[in-house]
């Protein structure tokens, strides 16, 4: 279903979004950064943002976060309850169809409690955007949100072509007509044609074609070392990738020794300790494995897709300058 | 809204611990949650994370076949942060289990065939629930051959259990070969001694020089540290085995069990797997397809 937000409806729309939940929103942070952040007013949110550096995964796969609080003596254990709900305005299509391989390993046949009710209770609104030169969604068949969303917001001369992704979306309009008309057939036009502008915007490509074998035939590639060369093996890629999930567990105890709080927390799989087993052995000892995995994993298919997004980060923050485009055009011969 | 967390443990009171070696302690365990045990059911090869609280989880195979239903077996090497706490836990302590996890070994589809266990030190804690659940279901496997190869006399694990199947397993159709590497072992050359159709010293894999390995009709099961999972598979190619019935369980980083936390993660584009949830069990076939795996 389709619907037209006219630009004067814009700020009652930001509000109605208060109804729902807390509103965040991309507002820039320091000179070029943009995070999304709990806002108030729609004055504080750009929304024509290229992108930010922590992904919206950060709502879901939380950066830290209490898997439930313990008490040895008493031989129970208290899980961590989550009663918040997000509105989460202005996310880019790659960054939705990130959401969706993030939903197809936490919600698979274990699925993981506390993800599914952060991601029930969330209000997902999307927005359009124009590539910059890091941008390669479209080469991952990404760069349009098909669903993933509540409501997705298109710009037009009048404002914005919307659509409506789910019943809760769809509820939200309701509740809010007034707010919204339907589209006209220029309306229809005008979306067509920016969608048409938007991806002949793209100025970055990689041919995804065989791109599984091509890796698999690349396993002992020069290509890994020398990259491992200029590598530090930070792990910003990790932190910045909208798909990247891994964590690590650790135990938090209070001063009585009996109690405490067991923990998740984002993890690298740059890091050394990741692929470290007890007794010392390591399944991913130096850099060049390590880098060799990371980029394995994202070429590789999570439920049938590709595991990257291309949304660019790992390379925009990367600071060895590691351009993953051009590490996979390398391995496919094309460099 | 799902009510089941995957994430929460539950209570298991330590029944029985015993030191087997100087750094391996054999333990059953009895969930204390009847309604949980009632569908714990486990196949040989698969796993538990085991957690001390404020001290975190390990993933720990099962050593036993199922027998009763809130009873489990581990064999828990003291090696790290979480298993060392473990071994400082004694009888009526909690230990705090998740799963269990994984495949396992597909005992059906093994069924009327012989079976070959290879085991490489702590490697036969797996499969001692393979070997166990094939002898309390004689009928449905031929000639059972066990080689098991250990550092040395005191580093062998179920050493009472063992013996007695080095020398009576025969009546049972149960042929167990024992290797040894401390070529200066006592205990161990007074085997060979007697056996020496059954015991040499060495690694496991030159016990394929004392017993003739026919692939017709065998599936090999192969667990032990990750070195020597090619040398085994090495002398199984050389008498054609068939790839698809080698079966081998491997050692990874697998905090959180159910395919999540992603440290298990192996092979390329063309093949990613997660040995929690995929394996730990694979055949050699999945090897051959999977890089990095072995």
């Amino acid at each position: 279903m389709y619907k037209i937000l006219a630009k004067e409806n814009l700020d009652p729309f930001f509000e109605s979004l208060k109804k729902i939940g807390k509103v965040h929103g991309p507002v820039k942070v320091g000179r070029s950064s943009y995070d999304f952040r709990e806002v108030d007013s729609l004055s504080e949110v750009d929304l024509t943002y290229t992108r930010t550096m922590i992904p919206p995964k950060k709502f879901f796969v939380k950066p830290k976060e209490t898997i439930f609080e313990f008490d040895e003596e008493k031989l129970e254990f208290k899980e961590s309850q989550n009663s918040e709900v997000n509105v989460i305005l202005g996310v880019h299509p790659c960054d939705i169809n990130a959401l969706k391989i993030l939903d197809s390993v936490y919600m698979d046949e274990t699925p993981d409690k506390y993800y599914i009710q952060r991601r029930e209770s969330s209000f997902i609104i999307g927005i359009d955007c124009t590539p910059d030169e890091y941008c390669f969604c479209s080469s991952m068949g990404t760069s349009y949100a098909q669903d993933g969303f509540d409501l997705f917001l298109h710009e037009i001369s009048r404002g914005y072509f919307v659509r409506i992704g789910s019943e809760k979306g769809y509820n939200m309009v309701n509740d809010n007509e007034s707010l919204f008309e339907d589209a006209k057939p220029e309306d229809i036009e005008e979306f067509k044609q920016n969608e048409r502008k938007r991806i002949e915007a793209f100025k970055l490509e990689l041919n995804i074609s065989g791109i599984q074998d091509m890796l698999d035939l690349s396993y002992e590639d020069s290509v890994w070392k020398e990259t491992a060369d200029e590598c530090f093996g930070c792990g910003t890629c990790n932190l910045v990738c909208p798909t990247c999930r891994c964590y690590d567990v650790v135990d938090y105890v209070g001063l009585s020794l009996k109690s405490g709080e067991r923990v998740r927390r984002w993890d690298s799989c740059m890091l050394r300790k990741h692929g470290l087993v007890a007794g010392g052995l390591n399944f991913r000892p130096t850099r060049v494995e390590r880098l060799r995995n990371r980029f394995n994993c994202k070429g590789g298919l999570t439920d049938g897709s590709l595991s990257c997004v291309g949304c660019g980060r790992c390379t925009v923050y990367c600071p060895a300058e590691i351009s993953f485009v051009e590490v996979m055009k390398k391995i496919r011969g094309e460099l | 809204m799902v009510e089941d967390n995957v994430l929460a443990p539950t209570p298991a009171k330590i029944l029985n611990s015993e030191n087997m070696t100087a750094i391996e302690k054999h333990i059953e365990l009895e969930l204390l949650d009847k309604e949980f045990a009632k569908g714990f059911v486990y196949k040989p090869g698969q796993f538990v994370e085991v957690g001390v609280m404020g001290v975190g989880e390990a993933p720990i195979s099962i050593c036993a076949a199922r027998k009763k239903e809130d009873l489990l077996e581990l064999c828990v090497r003291k090696v790290g942060r979480v298993t060392n706490a473990i071994h400082r836990l004694n009888v009526g302590d909690i230990l705090w289990i998740r799963g269990p996890y994984g495949n396992g070994f597909p005992m059906e589809e093994m069924e009327g065939s012989d079976l070959l266990l290879v085991a490489g030190g702590l490697g036969i804690a797996p499969l001692r629930g393979v070997l166990q659940y094939a002898l309390s279901n004689r009928e449905k496997y031929g000639t059972i051959t066990v080689m098991y190869g250990i550092r040395c006399y005191t580093a062998m694990l179920w050493r009472d259990e063992f013996l007695k199947l080095f020398y009576e397993g025969d009546k049972d159709n149960v042929e167990f070969y024992l290797s040894y590497e401390d070529s200066s072992d006592e205990k161990c050359y007074e085997l060979q001694c007697e056996r020496s159709d059954r015991c040499m010293q060495g690694v496991v894999t030159k016990l394929f020089g004392l017993k003739e390995v026919k692939p017709e009709n065998t599936y090999a099961v192969i667990c032990g540290p990750p070195i020597m999972y090619k040398f085994v598979v090495q002398e199984l190619m050389k008498r054609d085995f068939d790839p698809k019935k080698i079966y081998m369980t491997l050692e990874r980083r697998m905090k959180c069990g159910v395919g999540k936390c992603g440290h298990c993660i192996i092979g390329t584009g063309k093949n990613i797997k997660y040995v929690c949830k995929d394996g730990p069990v694979f055949t050699y076939w999945d090897a051959l397809n999977t890089k990095g795996m072995i």
